[in-house]
Parts: structure tokens; C-alpha cells; sequence
């Protein structure tokens, strides 16, 4: 019973933020709309038993990819009155795909109806280990398993940040970084002097 | 304490329900009145370093001093900038207020003493504190205000910063555990040190992991000295700035939630939680949620200790400290950790 | 699961990556000073790894026990020879460059580092025998793809190639993605030993519409119509470096992949895919032409002819016979030598202040000013046309010969008429070298690597080219066998 209702309020949240993400007129709104949509769907993946994906999904979505996103929408300078300029322009061309989509949607309903489909069974490679925590099973088939692709997956990821530092990072001249151990290096005797200065008379640096 | 609801004759669903809304209430009424005194202990610890006498009129040696500050602010009228998005700046404090009390679900306070006793309750604590960047970055942006903005970007790319090492760091204590229960993190600890401390502080793979763990969780709640997204000479009171009212009050109560948090923590993953801190049967006989709160009472003092003598980074030094010493030394920590254990605990 | 004899298995992709990281160290620490060091060892980590992989090709290696991670990654000859197509332009990228950035002073360390993970991610495509596998190799492959193709930031057009390639490339990888998860789904498997199995006998519409996605998205990386638009656009923008690395070494791996999702995991179903390949070859071939004919830009031009090149390339795909494979890989193998032999010659152009040349009008009368390069560059657009001395004429003939052999009498009919009207932007080419008024441009001076590299892909090209036929064929028709075992 507590099962139903949780699964039909975070559905329903999940489809409607989503739906707020795309009527939004304000893009921060969009994307804490997006942030809202995030968190219900990892309330749904707490439902069907997948604790570990529904915790990653808030750490790693919402706590970080949203929160950067949210940094840089944040800082654009949107013009509202161009954007409905360009949404007349375009109205024609949405008008079209939305009809099309409209058409897939009620033929793809239609042929679900005509006949079931035949969705194939696990091999069972992958089955879940009886008795342990999905933090395990998970741990014990990509380390097993999918050691190969795992590690491979890293370069990938290792790929994408040389990328981005290539693409980015600017030798700049002329700046004066801070050098901590030559901070902690230097004496008081080498930054101040101990002068008696004559009545009338300037100090000489 | 579903159980008990059963017992008197109500359905499960029923029992289960009643039992949650206890739990948080137990946990979430004695949570608020902390925080009261320990702001009252927060200014006490900052006054008798500077030898200052620090609050002492309302009530016997000023102890009511918080609460006459909660009305204070209770009567005060919310103040609301015309410029402002009226629903975000109103929810900001919301969040931030909320965020900082759900964590509390997977602490545990005795054994088994626990609202939630998840498998992945130290996730769960990575996950809530990850969101609590989100009531002062939408405050900042919501006040349409510029102090209340510098600050709101320093607070989302401090964070940030932070919690990539963290996550490093609390994947060793993971590792040593084996588990992601916190109460099961605790039991492990029993006996750790040489049979008889218990605590992973006394580990000489973990103790360096624990000195940077503190000091990533004074970034992570923006104390002093990484109190840069306040920094009162910069930025006036940074997202705070157009703040007034019951709204300022939540910012100040969720703030000190997620610093007795962190200091809990510290506690629970390093210091035994609510073990004593020798494994000797006589020190079992005082309640184990004693020993915890001695040590979360401990753990702040630390933390206001140094607030009171340590002077504010700048924000470069800050980012230095957490990309280019901190997320280095943790990701060595995890090989050189888990590398120790593949030799001694599972062999090769 | 034996990791030793896995390890074993995957000894080039290993020696690779770990080259890879310890380059990544050298660049990180010693600067940029260390590039033409850095693409000296680079480029010896795949000669090295072209030896490790030459045996398991000349032996034919196929069988259980060239898989490695419980049948993740096969070791193949298919994918060793593959291996060797896509190593051998890999060490092209390499050696061409430095003399290249050096020019604009853009040559950094990072460069080397880059195509060899590039050629890491294509080698693990190659050897792919799962759904997983092909996704992460392909996607190693093409995000060092994007990072090449705006590697020269300061160059508007470089970056705005990058960026295009990118933003296409992610929704190509989003559609082959969606295909995957339905074949999947429909499957129950990611390994294409078991989709085969599962897709034994009547197929599901969903795994119908799973396998449309993916070759989808595939057609997007081999840039077959209709997902070739960003090739011109991506060619003429990347670095010309860059841009012989993308039409020679990710159009193998690519084609390759296409090759085992088609054949290995759809193998029972070729009625499936066979329309769609056979459509895709005939709009590449045609649209490839004619789209070359108002090109006034020799890399654009380039660029449709590669679109073209694959949809001949396809041709042998349709006749989904073991003699079609074989002429794929055939027709593969002289593809690079042409395409690189036409990039270095593009790259080898350049005025007296050392830019680059790259309209056609401005190599006119180049047989009287450079007359060797002339004639390479000749050698190469006759090579790409088909026309018969030259070896080009070659990988369109096997391929043709397997489409008729296979009963597809038509679609080689079109694909010969349409070779004819290719030939046609070619020879303006060559006409525009040899008999126009020298428009007296190109006076740069060339790096002898360049020289010696255009030299080797001419012979290569050459009519001397036929006496490779018969090894050239032996490899392959061992090579395509392995994709026919599960038959």
C-alpha cells in the first residue's frame, strides 16, 4: 500500500518537474525543476530496490552536475523578448515535429495494443548475488566481470579532462603566484630594518 | 518502536507511520534546543579567548541569551527586497533549514539507536550535505542583490571543492569497515586500536585522513577560517545580506544543524561514536549516547577554538587547499589503504 | 575467468594505455618542449604494438581462445587486421604534425598523447564483442575525436569544427546508445554471441528498431548518408593533420564495428539491416558525388569523396557473404594508403610564408612548378576515381565482384555508373594541375617526413600495388572468415 503511494507521488512529481523544466519561462527555475525531477527519480530507484543508484544519482546529479549547471545558467544574460521573437519564427517547424511525435506516440500505442511484446530474458550473467547488498553485487561483478571495461571507461574519463585542459588552460605572463615556502622561508632581519632617524631628517631606504 | 505502536492494537502501516513521526520529533525538538545552547557556548568559547566576558545578562550567566535572540528575530517583520524571486527567496531558507535536519536519519545515537538504519547511510549523509549548497546558492541569486551573488558563487565552487575530497576520505573509512551502515561503522571500531582504544583516529593510515577530514568539514560548513561566503569585509553578510526575521533565523538554526553535524561525524567515524573511548567493560555501564555527546561536544569546541584564533584564508589559498594538497593526499591515502588491507585482511 | 591469458590477449591495447599515462606524465612535467620526443615514442609504441598483433593476423586466429574477459573482447585476426589498418594511420597522424603546429607555433605535448588514446579507444572497438565494449571504445575514440578537431584554439574554424563534430557526435552516441539499450532489452544480453542466439528465427519489432538506431549512429561515425553533413564541415575545419587521421583510422574502426554488429550479432537476421546498408551505399556513392563537384576547397573535396569511398565500401557489406567482408577489408586497406597519400599532398601545399594552400584554383598548373608533388597528387585523385592501372581500381573490383557474386547485379550497375560520374571532379583536379596557367602559389618548402611518407602511400597506390594482391587477399579472406564462424 505505502509502495502504491510513494510510486504514484514520486511519478507523478518526476513527470510534472519534468514537464516545469520545459514551461519554465525563467531558465533557473528550469533547472531546479530539473534538480526536483532528479530527486523523484531517485526516489523511484529507492522503490524498485536500487538504493545504490538512487544515492548516486543525488551525489552525483544534484549534488554536483546541477550545481554547476545551475552556476552557469545563473550567470547568462537572457534576453526573454528574442527568445519569444525566435519561438514565432520556429512555430511552424515545432507545430510539425509535434504533430509527428503526436503520430509515432498514438501508432507505437496502437501496436502495443495488437499484440504483446516479446521483451527477451536475462542471461543470467548479470543476476543479482542472493542474500548481499547491491553495493556488492555491484562491487563483485565490475571488478570481476567488468574489470576490463571499468578501467577502460577511466580513460575515457581521464580522456575528457586532458581535453578540457588542452582546450582551456592559458599559460598566463606576468603573474605573481604565491610560493608558500618562500613566505615561511623569509627571516624578519631580511624585511625590516631598525633605523634612528635624526630630528629633521628622512629615512633612507 | 513500530512494535510498540502494534502492540496498542494499530495496523502496520498505521504503527509505522506514528513511530517515523516520533522518531523525527525526538531527534529533530532536542536537535533545535542544542543548537540554541551551542550558540550560546559558540559565543561563550570565541568571548574567553579574547578575554571577553561574552553573553551574561539574560538568564543565570546568560544561558537564555538564544533564546531571547529567537524572539527577538520571531517579532521582527520578514522584510522582502521588491527586486527579489519572492518564492526562491522565501524557499532558500527552507532548504537550507530542511536539508540540515535529514541527515540526522542515519545517525546513530546508541547501538542500534537509528531513525533510518539503511545499508548506504554513509551515502545518504554525502548526498543530503551535497544539497545543502542549494539553499545559499538560490538565496544568493534569489536576493537579485550583488554581495548576496559574489557569495553564492563562492559557496557552490567551495563545496564542490570540498566534498571530492571528503568522498575520498570517507571511502577509507568504508574500506576499513566494510560496511556503508554507520552503526555497523561504529561496531568495527571497537577494540581497533591495539585491542583497547576504540577509534579509527588511532590508526597511523587513518589519523591523517581524520586531521583532513576536520578540516574539510570546517570548509564544507563554511566556519571560520573558510568562512569566505560571509566574509563581513567583503561581502557584507554574504547571502544573508537582505535576509531578516524567521527567513535569517533558519539560515543561523541549519547552519549550526550542519556544524553539530559534522562534529558528529567526526565522532562517529573516527572516534568510536557512541563507544567509550577505551574498550573497558566498566566505562560500558554510562549510556553510549553519552559518550557520543561528549564527543561531539569536544569536536566543537574544537571547532570554535578555531574560529576564535585562525585568520581567514583567501579564497586562491582555499581552492589551493582542496585541489592541490587535500584531493591529492586522500586519493594516495585510498591506494595506500586499501592496498594494506588487500595484503593483511584479504591476502593477495 | 583466466586473467593471464586475457592480459595476454590484450598485451597492445595494455601497452598502450600504459604508454599513454607514462606520455601524459613527460607532457605534464616537461612542457611542450618534449612533443616531437613525445610523438617520436608515441609513434614506436605502435610500431611496437603493430608487431604484437601482426601474428594473430597472419595465422588467421579466431576460436575461444582469442577471447578475452569472458568473450568481452576477441583477438582476432578480423580485429588484428583492422588493428594494423588503424595503427599504420595512427603512426601517420603522428609522424605528419609536428612539422604542421610547429608553423603556427600550436604544437603541444598534449597532441601524441591524444592520437594514441584515440587509436587505443579504435582498437578496442575493432576487438568489440559486446554491446558495452563497442560503447566504450567508441566513445575513447571520440572524445579524443573532439579535442583534435579544435586542437588549433586560436583557429576560429577549428573550433568551430570541434564543436560541431561534438554536439553531432553526442547525438550519434545518444542514438546508438538508445539502439543498444532496446537490443537489450529485447535480447536479454549485451554479447553479441547471445543476441545472435536470442534473434534466432522471428525478430521483435522492438530489437528491429533497436538494430535501426544503432546502424544510425554507426552511419553517423562512417559518415554514410544521410548522417554526413558535419564531414565537410569537420574535414575542412580540423587541422589537416587531424583531418588525415579522421578519414583514414576512425573510418576503418568504424566500418569495422559495423562489420561485427551486422554480421556477428545480426548475422541471422541480415534481412534486417541488408535494405538499410544497401540504401545507405547508394545515396553515400551518389550524393558523395555529386556533392564534390561544386567543392572549390581540396579538403571539402576530400571529405565527399570519403562519404563516396565508404558507400562503395558498403556495397560489400550488402552482399553480406564472406567473399563481401573479405573485399571490404580489401577495399579498407587501400582506402588509407589513398587517403593518407591525398592529406600529406594537401598538407605538403603551402605558399611562400608557409600557409596553407587548400582551393583548387590555386594549384593550378602545379605540374610545371612542382612536378613531383604533381604527380602524387595525380597518382591519388586517378587512385580515388578507380581508374585501372592504379591500385584504387582494385578495392572497387573485389567489391563489385562479391556484390555479383552475391546476386546484387543492380547495385553494383548503379554503383559502376556512379564511379563514372565521381570521376569526374577527380580529373578536374589532375586538369587543373597539368593543363591550367600556373597560378604560381605554392612555394613552400616541405618536411622530408612528409616526403617520405607521400612517397611510401604513392608506391603503395601505384600499379606496383597489385603485387600485394594476392597476401593482401589471403589476410583478408582469413580476416572475414572469423566474422562467419557462428554460421
Amino acid at each position: 500500500m505505502i509502495q502504491v503511494l510513494a510510486f504514484y507521488l514520486f511519478a507523478a512529481l518526476t513527470i510534472a518537474s519534468a514537464t516545469l523544466v520545459i514551461m519554465a519561462r525563467n531558465p533557473v527555475h528550469s533547472v531546479l525543476w530539473l534538480i526536483v525531477a532528479f530527486f523523484n527519480a531517485a526516489g523511484l530507484m529507492v522503490l524498485v530496490g536500487a538504493e545504490f543508484i538512487a544515492m548516486l544519482l543525488v551525489i552525483v546529479y544534484v549534488g554536483a552536475v546541477a550545481v554547476l549547471f545551475l552556476f552557469v545558467v545563473m550567470m547568462l544574460d537572457i534576453d526573454f523578448a528574442e527568445l519569444r521573437a525566435g519561438f514565432v519564427k520556429n512555430f511552424p517547424l515545432g507545430m510539425l515535429i509535434a504533430v509527428v511525435l503526436a503520430a509515432e506516440l498514438v501508432l507505437g500505442i496502437g501496436a502495443y495494443r495488437a499484440g504483446s511484446l516479446e521483451l527477451g530474458t536475462p542471461d543470467g550473467s548479470a543476476a543479482p548475488l542472493l542474500g548481499k547488498s547491491n553495493i556488492e553485487s555491484i562491487g563483485a561483478l565490475l571488478y570481476t566481470k567488468y574489470l576490463f571495461l571499468f578501467e577502460s571507461a577511466g580513460i575515457i574519463l581521464l580522456v575528457a579532462m586532458i581535453g578540457a585542459i588542452v582546450l582551456t588552460h592559458r599559460e598566463r605572463k606576468g603573474t605573481r603566484p604565491q610560493i608558500i615556502s618562500k613566505q615561511v622561508r623569509r627571516r624578519p632581519e631580511d624585511a625590516t630594518v631598525n633605523v634612528k632617524p635624526e630630528v629633521g631628517q628622512g629615512v633612507q631606504l | 518502536m513500530t512494535s510498540y505502536f502494534q502492540s496498542l492494537g494499530l495496523t502496520y502501516e498505521w504503527s509505522w507511520f506514528i513511530a517515523t513521526i516520533a522518531g523525527i520529533l525526538l531527534i529533530a525538538l532536542p536537535l533545535m534546543l542544542a543548537v540554541a545552547m551551542i550558540i550560546y557556548v559558540d559565543r561563550k568559547i570565541w568571548a574567553a579567548m579574547a578575554l571577553r566576558k561574552g553573553p551574561n545578562v539574560v538568564g543565570p550567566f546568560g544561558l537564555l541569551q538564544s533564546f531571547a535572540d529567537g524572539l527577538k528575530v520571531f517579532l521582527q517583520e520578514t522584510i522582502i527586497p521588491s527586486a527579489s524571486n519572492k518564492g526562491l527567496f522565501l524557499i532558500a531558507p527552507i532548504i537550507t533549514f530542511t536539508v540540515a535536519l535529514m541527515a540526522w536519519a542515519v545517525i546513530p545515537f546508541n547501538s542500534g539507536a537509528v531513525l533510518a538504519d539503511i545499508n548506504v547511510g554513509l551515502l545518504y549523509i554525502l548526498a543530503v550535505s551535497s544539497l545543502g549548497v542549494y539553499g545559499v546558492v538560490i538565496s544568493g541569486w534569489a536576493s537579485n542583490s550583488k554581495y548576496p551573488f559574489f557569495s553564492a558563487m563562492r559557496a557552490a565552487a567551495q563545496m564542490i571543492s570540498y566534498e571530492v575530497s571528503i568522498g575520498f576520505i570517507l571511502i577509507c573509512v568504508v574500506l576499513w569497515s566494510g560496511t556503508f551502515n554507520l552503526n555497523g561503522i561504529v561496531e568495527a571500531q571497537q577494540g581497533h586500536g591495539l585491542g583497547i582504544v576504540n577509534g579509527y583516529f588511532f590508526n597511523l593510515l587513518l589519523f591523517p585522513m581524520w586531521v583532513m577530514f576536520l578540516i574539510s568539514s570546517l570548509a564544507e560548513t563554511a566556519r571560520a577560517p573558510f568562512d569566505l561566503t560571509e566574509a563581513e569585509s567583503e561581502l557584507v553578510a554574504g547571502y544573508q545580506t537582505e535576509y531578516s526575521s524567521m527567513a535569517f533565523a533558519l539560515f543561523w538554526l541549519g547552519e549550526y544543524a550542519n556544524v553539530l553535524l559534522m562534529c558528529t561525524l567526526n565522532a562517529v567515524l573516527f572516534f568510536g561514536g557512541w563507544l567509550p573511548p577505551l574498550d573497558i567493560p566498566v566505562l560500558y555501564l554510562i549510556p553510549g549516547w553519552l559518550w557520543l555527546f561528549a564527543k561531539i561536544f569536544f569536536f566543537f569546541f574544537v571547532f570554535s577554538w578555531v574560529k576564535a584564533t585562525v585568520p581567514r584564508y583567501r579564497y586562491d589559498q582555499l581552492m589551493r587547499l582542496g585541489w592541490k594538497i587535500f584531493l591529492p593526499m586522500s586519493l594516495l591515502f585510498v591506494v595506500l589503504v586499501s592496498g594494506w588491507l588487500m595484503v593483511t585482511r584479504y591476502g593477495a | 575467468m583466466d586473467f593471464a591469458a586475457s592480459l595476454k590477449l590484450i598485451a597492445p591495447e595494455l601497452l598502450m594505455s600504459v604508454s599513454g599515462l607514462v606520455l601524459l606524465l613527460v607532457s605534464a612535467w616537461v612542457g611542450d618542449k618534449a612533443s616531437r620526443a613525445i610523438s617520436v615514442a608515441a609513434a614506436v609504441v605502435l610500431g611496437a604494438c603493430f608487431f604484437l598483433v601482426a601474428p594473430a593476423v597472419c595465422s588467421g586466429a579466431s576460436g575461444p581462445d582469442t577471447l578475452a574477459f569472458g568473450g568481452q573482447f576477441s583477438a582476432d585476426a578480423f580485429a588484428g587486421l583492422a588493428k594494423l589498418m588503424i595503427f599504420a594511420a595512427g603512426g601517420a597522424a603522428l609522424v605528419i604534425a609536428p612539422a604542421f603546429f610547429e608553423r603556427f607555433n600550436a604544437m603541444r605535448a598534449e597532441y601524441p598523447v591524444l592520437i594514441l588514446f584515440a587509436v587505443l579507444g579504435m582498437s578496442i572497438m575493432v576487438s568489440a564483442r559486446d554491446l558495452i565494449t563497442l560503447y566504450i571504445g567508441l566513445e575513447l575514440n571520440s572524445l579524443a575525436a573532439y579535442v583534435l578537431a579544435a586542437f588549433l584554439r586560436t583557429d576560429d574554424r577549428s573550433a568551430e569544427a570541434g564543436l560541431k563534430y561534438f554536439v553531432l557526435g553526442a547525438l550519434a552516441s545518444g542514438i546508438l546508445l538508445f539502439g543498444m539499450s532496446l537490443t537489450y532489452g529485447f535480447t536479454g544480453t549485451t554479447s553479441f554471441e547471445g543476441i545472435r542466439v536470442a534473434l534466432n528465427g522471428e525478430m521483435a519489432m522492438g530489437a528491429l528498431f533497436g538494430l535501426i538506431f544503432m546502424l544510425a549512429g554507426l552511419a553517423f561515425k562512417i559518415s554514410a548518408v544521410p548522417f554526413h553533413m558535419w564531414t565537410p564541415d569537420v574535414y575542412e575545419g580540423a587541422p589537416t593533420p587531424v583531418t588525415a587521421f579522421f578519414a583514414s583510422a576512425p573510418k576503418v574502426a568504424a566500418l569495422a564495428l559495423t562489420m561485427r554488429v551486422t554480421l556477428e550479432a545480426f548475422g541471422a537476421q541480415d534481412d534486417a539491416w541488408r535494405q538499410i546498408v544497401i540504401f545507405a551505399a547508394i545515396a553515400s556513392i551518389v550524393i558523395g558525388a555529386l556533392g564534390a563537384i561544386g567543392q572549390s576547397n581540396l579538403k571539402r573535396l576530400l571529405a565527399y569523396s570519403s562519404i563516396n569511398n565508404v558507400g562503395f565500401i558498403l556495397i560489400g557489406l550488402a552482399a553480406g557473404t564472406p567473399a563481401g567482408a573479405s573485399a571490404m577489408l580489401v577495399y579498407l586497406a587501400i582506402y588509407v594508403a589513398m587517403t593518407v597519400g591525398g592529406f600529406v599532398a594537401v598538407l605538403m601545399l603551402k605558399d611562400e610564408n608557409g600557409n596553407s594552400v587548400e582551393a583548387i584554383a590555386d594549384i593550378a598548373g602545379l605540374s610545371r612548378t612542382r612536378p613531383a608533388l604533381a604527380f602524387c597528387l595525380m597518382l591519388v585523385m586517378f587512385s580515388l576515381a578507380g581508374i585501372p592501372p592504379l591500385f584504387g581500381f582494385w578495392g572497387k573490383f573485389v567489391v563489385f565482384q562479391a556484390a555479383v557474386n552475391a546476386g546484387f547485379v543492380a547495385l553494383a550497375a548503379i554503383g559502376i555508373a556512379a564511379s563514372v560520374i565521381g570521376a569526374f571532379y577527380y580529373i578536374k583536379v589532375v586538369k587543373v594541375m597539368y593543363f591550367d596557367e600556373p597560378a604560381d602559389v605554392v612555394k613552400g618548402e616541405s618536411d622530408w617526413a612528409h616526403w617520405a611518407l607521400l612517397a611510401i602511400s604513392a608506391l603503395a597506390i601505384s600499379p606496383l600495388g597489385y603485387l600485394l594482391t594476392p597476401w593482401l587477399g589471403n589476410l583478408a579472406d582469413k580476416a572475414a572468415a572469423v566474422l562467419f564462424l557462428g554460421v
